[in-house]
């Protein structure tokens, strides 16, 4: 499961990055694409607007098959104050610009990717594919003065023999 | 402030910082390799004992009153834009071993000065097991 959450998360912030290179986030002192895995990152990381935060919540195994099938939900939240300079009055049109990165980056075709293990020594391709649905967006919230809005997408991956 | 301090009990803590992230390195943002840390000194800090706030189920909070000469040394020394930048990007604050959590930094004025930070701290549940 831990390879699938790893192909996911570069598959995503790749995608990004691809379609809005200067959405970035200073992690750190470096600068990189603003997409974060929530639990890959120190405690101490302080919630900046306008990043994709990765959390992954429920998990469900279906053991029927010879390799049982992993479902995991990974939640996105994310979030803007709009720009200061126009007194936060685009949040809005910021938070919707983050909603279409978001969709164009999962739904866009395959919603698939082969699977790899990033924890070998160099990335090594898997024998299957990691797959997910198409995203959910719940209803944007204020809090303070910013607007966000969590999303929520389910990832499938099969286990491979001897894969944790 | 340092005056002030120093005729309060004061000591040092040690200001727990994370190594700057390795450029274009998966493995950091994937969780497979941790930062190395650096601990430097804060001195002259006053821990505020008798502040920690416990809620039912909750760690303990305490204060840390730091002088603004140490933060603005360090913060120079650590190339940090800013305070807030030096303590946003801090692991921690270890005082005697134990490590506690910063949850918000305020600064505190005196003349229209910024003289000295008022750090609010959490206990982690390390510190909480060792206790």
């Amino acid at each position: 499961m831990q390879h699938a959450k790893d192909t996911f998360y570069i598959t995503l912030r790749d995608r990004i990055a691809a379609l809005n290179p200067a959405r970035t986030v200073l992690v750190r002192g470096v600068s990189r694409p603003a997409v974060l895995v929530e639990e890959n990152e120190l405690p101490s990381v302080y919630e900046q607007p306008q990043v994709f935060r990765l959390n992954w919540t429920d998990l469900a195994i279906d053991p029927r098959n010879d390799q049982p099938l992993a479902t995991m939900r990974c939640e996105i939240r994310y979030a803007t104050a709009g720009n200061s300079s126009n007194g936060g009055m685009d949040r809005g049109r910021l938070l919707a610009a983050m909603d279409a990165e978001l969709s164009a980056a999962i739904n866009a075709a395959p919603q698939r990717a082969t699977k790899i293990n990033y924890a070998a020594s160099g990335a090594t391709a898997m024998q299957t594919n990691i797959f997910w649905n198409c995203v959910v967006f719940n209803a944007a919230e204020t809090k303070d003065e910013q607007i966000q809005r969590v999303a929520t997408v389910e990832v499938f991956s099969y286990q491979e023999a001897g894969e944790l | 402030m340092d005056v002030l301090l120093r005729g309060s009990s004061a000591r040092s803590a040690m200001l727990r910082i994370p190594a700057p992230a390795t450029p274009g390195d998966a493995a950091e943002q994937l969780g497979l390799a941790t930062p190395q840390f650096q601990d430097v000194e804060l001195a002259p800090v006053v821990f505020r004992t008798n502040a920690a706030k416990t809620a039912d189920g909750k760690a303990a909070r305490r204060e840390l009153l730091v002088s603004a000469t140490a933060v603005e040394v360090l913060t120079g020394l650590q190339n940090f834009a800013s305070a807030a930048d030096l303590f946003a990007s801090a692991f921690g604050i270890l005082v005697d071993d134990a490590l506690l959590a910063i949850i918000s930094a305020t600064e505190l004025e005196a003349g229209g000065q910024v003289c000295g930070y008022r750090l609010t701290l959490r206990e982690t549940a390390a510190t909480a097991v060792l206790q």
